[in-house]
C-alpha cells in the first residue's frame, strides 16, 4: 500500500530530475510537466480521503497521518484544496511556458518547489513548514535567473527579504508554546503578534517591504516570476492562515484585523499610484501584483468568514491575470533585445500580436476590470465592504484605475509606429506551427480568464467552502 | 571519554569571550574587505568560532556538523571564484596566480592608495552596527542565553543585514545572508536543539550558497560573452 501523501512529495522531486535531464527536448519536457502537474492536481481532489483506491494494480490511501523522520505529515480537507491550487496553477504556468520559454529552468525547479511547498502544507508542527518554505524560496533563485543575462537583483532581493522573515516565524512557535504555559504573561503574545505581522509583511511584500516585487517582475524570467507570485505566494497565504488557525490568540489579538486591513490598503495605494506612472511593463506587472495582494489583505482584514472567502477568491483568480501578463512579457521580450524598455516595445503589437493580447487581458484581470477573472473577487469585495468602509472601496477602485492607466499606456506604446531600425511583420514564434500553438494557448488562457469573469460560480464555491474549513474567524 | 568531554567543556567555557571577539573581527573583515580570498578565510574562521560558541548549548557533535556545513559552503565559494576567474581570464583579463604575488600586490595597493572610500565607509558602518549590537544586548536581553552569546548573535545578524544592504555581488550578498543565518542559528539552536531543525537550517544555507555560486558563474560567463562580443 502506498501512502498517497508521499506521492505529492516524492513524485515531483523525481520529475524534477527527469525534466532537467530532458531539457533539450523542449516539447517533451513541457508536456511531461503539464501532464504530471495536472494529474497530481486533479488526483488530490478526486481521490477520496481516508479510503483505499486501486490505481494501476497498486493500492493508494489518501489522508490520515504518516510519520517522516519523526515528524507528522497530515492531510486535511484544507490542505487538499491548497495543494490542488498549487499544482493546477503550476500546470497552467508550465503550459504557457511551453511556447514562450521552452528551455527554462522553471520546469525542473518548479517541481522541486511544488514538492517543498506541498510538504510545508502537510508537515506539523508549523516551524518545519516555515523551514521548508524558506528552502523553496532559496531554490527559486535558479528559476528566476535568466540564462542570457548577468545576475538580476530580483531574485537576490526576494531571497533577502524572505530570509529576514525566517527568525520571527520560528520564534513565534517558541513564544506561543511558552504563552500556553503562562497565559498571564501577555508580553509573549504581544511579541508574537508583532513578529507575525512583520514576518508576513516581508514574505508578502507589504509596503514598505515591497521593493522585491517590482524587482522580480522586471528583471527575472517572467514566467518564473508568475510562478513566484502565484504558487509561492499562494503557499505563503496558506501558511499565514495555518498560523492564525493554530494560534487563535494571534488572530483574536486586539487591532490585528485593522492592521491587516491598513497594510492591505497601503499596498493598494502604493501599487495603484506607481502602476499608473510605470512605463516599463515588467514593473507594471509587479505593481499590479502588489495591488492584488493588497486587495486580498483588505478582505482578510474584514475578520469574518465572508472576508476570508473573498481573500481566498482573490488568491484563486490571481494566476489568470499574472500568468497571462508574464506570457505576454516573455513573448514580447523575445522579439526585442531591449526587453521591456518603452522604446524597444514601440509597435511590437504588430510583430507579437498574441503576446500583446495576453499582456492586455492579463493586465485588465489584475486591474479587476469587468468580464475578467480578477473582477470576480473585486466586485464581491466592493459589495461586502461598501456598507462598513466606503472609503476603502473607493481607494481600491482608484488603484484599479491606476493599473488600467498603466496597461493603457503600455498598450499605446505597443500599438504606436515601430522604430525604423526594426522591421515589421509576423515575427512571433520560430515557425508557423509554433505561432499557432502560442496563439492556441493564449486564446485558451484568455477564454479561461473571461469564462471565470462571466461565470464566477466556477471558482466561488471552492473559496467559500475553503473559508468554512477555517475556524479562527466567526461567521 | 567523559574526561575528554569534561576537558572540552572547560576549554569551551574559557573560549566564549575570545570566540565572540573572533566573530566580531571576522564579521568586520567580511564587511570591509572586498578581496575574495581574504573573505573566504574570514568566513571559514567565523564558522569555527560560531561552532565553538555553539558547544555551550548543544553537543559537540552537532556543533561540529554546523562547522562542517559552513566549511563546505566556503569550499563551494572558493571553487566558484576559481571558476569565475578562469572564465574572465579566458576573456583576456590579467590574473595573479601565486599567493606571494597576490600578497605583495595587496601591500603595494594599500601603500599607494591607502584605504579606499568604500572600505572606510564599510568600517564606519560596521562600527555603528557593532555598537548597536552591544547596546541591544542590554536593551533586548533574552534569559535563555548568556550575554556574550547574545552579543555574537546580534553582531552576526546585524553585520549580515549590513552586508546585504551594501553589496550587489552575488557572493557578497550570499555571505551576508549566511552571516545573518549563522547569527539566528546560534540563538535558535539554544531554544530548539533538534536534529531536523539543524538539518533544515543547514539545507537553507546550502541552497543559498549554491544559488549564489550559480549567479556568480552566470555573471562571469555573461561578462565574458560581452567582452568577446
Amino acid at each position: 500500500m502506498i501512502a498517497g501523501l508521499l506521492l505529492f512529495l516524492v513524485l515531483p522531486l523525481a520529475l524534477a530530475g527527469v525534466v532537467y535531464t530532458l531539457r533539450r527536448w523542449a516539447t517533451l519536457t513541457a508536456l511531461l510537466s503539464v501532464g504530471t502537474a495536472l494529474a497530481l492536481g486533479i488526483a488530490i481532489v478526486v481521490l477520496p480521503l481516508g479510503r483505499t483506491v486501486e490505481l494501476w494494480g497498486r493500492e493508494i490511501v489518501m489522508g490520515g497521518t504518516i510519520s517522516l523522520l519523526g515528524r507528522e505529515l497530515v492531510l486535511e480537507e484544507v490542505d487538499r484544496v491548497a495543494i490542488a491550487f498549487l499544482y493546477l496553477t503550476a500546470a497552467g504556468v508550465f503550459a504557457l511556458a511551453w511556447q514562450v520559454s521552452p528551455r527554462a529552468m522553471l520546469f525542473p525547479v518548479g517541481f522541486g518547489l511544488l514538492s517543498l511547498l506541498s510538504g510545508s502544507l502537510l508537515i506539523r508542527p508549523l516551524l518545519y513548514a516555515v523551514l521548508l518554505v524558506e528552502v523553496a524560496i532559496a531554490l527559486s533563485i535558479f528559476a528566476l535567473q535568466p540564462e542570457d543575462r548577468g545576475p538580476t537583483q530580483g531574485g537576490l532581493q526576494y531571497l533577502s527579504f524572505s530570509l529576514l522573515a525566517l527568525p520571527g516565524l520560528l520564534i513565534i512557535h517558541w513564544l506561543m508554546e511558552r504563552y500556553a504555559l503562562t497565559p498571564d504573561n501577555t508580553t509573549l503574545l504581544d511579541t508574537s503578534a508583532v513578529l507575525l505581522s512583520l514576518s508576513f509583511a516581508l514574505l508578502l511584500g507589504s509596503v514598505p517591504f515591497h521593493p522585491w516585487i517590482p524587482a522580480v517582475a522586471s528583471t527575472s524570467e517572467p514566467l518564473a516570476s508568475a510562478f513566484i507570485f502565484t504558487v509561492n505566494n499562494g503557499a505563503i497565504w496558506f501558511l499565514l492562515l495555518a498560523f492564525l488557525e493554530t494560534y487563535p490568540d494571534l488572530s483574536a489579538y486586539p487591532g490585528f484585523a485593522s492592521l491587516v486591513s491598513s497594510t492591505g490598503l497601503a499596498m493598494v495605494v502604493v501599487g495603484g499610484l506607481l502602476a499608473a506612472s510605470q512605463r516599463r511593463l515588467g514593473r507594471l506587472m509587479g505593481y499590479g501584483t502588489l495591488v492584488d495582494s493588497g486587495v486580498g489583505l483588505v478582505a482578510l482584514g474584514m475578520a469574518s468568514e465572508q472576508g476570508l472567502a473573498l481573500a481566498l477568491l482573490a488568491l484563486l483568480v490571481r494566476p489568470f491575470g499574472i500568468a497571462l501578463m508574464a506570457t505576454g512579457l516573455k513573448g514580447m521580450g523575445a522579439q526585442v533585445p531591449g526587453g521591456d524598455v518603452p522604446g524597444a516595445l514601440r509597435g511590437l503589437a504588430r510583430e507579437a500580436p498574441w503576446s500583446a493580447l495576453a499582456f492586455l487581458v492579463g493586465g485588465l484581470s489584475i486591474a479587476g476590470l469587468p468580464v475578467s477573472a480578477g473582477f470576480t473577487g473585486r466586485w464581491a469585495l466592493y459589495r461586502a465592504l461598501a456598507p462598513s468602509s466606503f472609503s476603502s472601496v473607493l481607494t481600491m477602485i482608484f488603484a484599479s484605475i491606476g493599473v488600467m492607466i498603466g496597461v493603457w499606456r503600455g498598450l499605446s506604446t505597443l500599438l504606436s509606429a515601430p522604430e525604423s531600425s526594426r522591421g515589421t511583420g509576423e515575427a512571433e514564434g520560430d515557425g508557423p506551427l509554433q505561432r499557432w500553438l502560442l496563439a492556441g494557448l493564449v486564446v485558451l488562457a484568455v477564454a479561461a480568464s473571461v469564462g471565470v469573469g462571466l461565470f464566477p460560480r466556477l471558482v466561488t464555491p471552492t473559496a467559500v467552502r475553503l473559508a468554512t474549513l477555517y475556524t479562527f474567524l466567526g461567521p | 571519554m567523559p574526561l575528554l568531554n569534561d576537558l572540552l567543556t572547560r576549554i569551551v567555557s574559557f573560549a566564549a569571550m575570545p570566540a565572540v571577539i573572533g566573530v566580531f573581527v571576522t564579521a568586520g573583515l567580511l564587511v570591509v574587505s572586498r578581496d575574495w580570498r581574504l573573505n573566504l578565510i574570514a568566513l571559514a574562521v567565523q564558522y569555527f568560532f560560531v561552532a565553538v560558541l555553539m558547544t555551550q548549548v548543544v553537543r559537540l557533535e552537532m556543533a561540529a556538523v554546523k562547522a562542517l556545513i559552513g566549511w563546505l559552503i566556503c569550499l563551494a565559494f572558493y571553487l566558484t571564484e576559481q571558476q569565475a576567474k578562469s572564465l574572465t581570464r579566458a576573456s583576456g583579463e590579467r590574473s595573479d596566480l601565486s599567493l606571494q604575488g597576490w600578497f605583495s600586490a595587496r601591500l603595494e595597493g594599500w601603500r599607494r592608495q591607502g584605504i579606499s572610500v568604500r572600505a572606510a565607509f564599510g568600517f564606519m558602518a560596521a562600527t555603528v552596527v557593532s555598537i548597536a549590537a552591544y547596546a541591544a544586548v542590554s536593551a533586548v536581553p533574552i534569559s535563555q542565553v548568556s550575554e556574550e552569546f547574545l552579543l555574537a548573535c546580534y553582531l552576526l545578524g546585524g553585520m549580515g543585514i549590513l552586508l546585504l544592504g551594501l553589496s550587489q555581488d552575488p557572493l557578497r550578498v550570499g555571505v551576508g545572508m549566511l552571516m545573518f543565518l549563522s547569527g539566528f542559528d546560534l540563538f535558535y539552536v539554544a531554544l530548539e536543539p533538534s536534529l531536523v531543525v539543524t538539518g533544515l537550517l543547514g539545507s537553507i544555507s546550502f541552497v543559498i550558497a549554491l544559488g549564489m555560486a550559480y549567479l556568480k558563474t552566470i555573471q562571469a560567463a555573461t561578462s565574458d560573452e560581452e567582452t568577446v562580443g
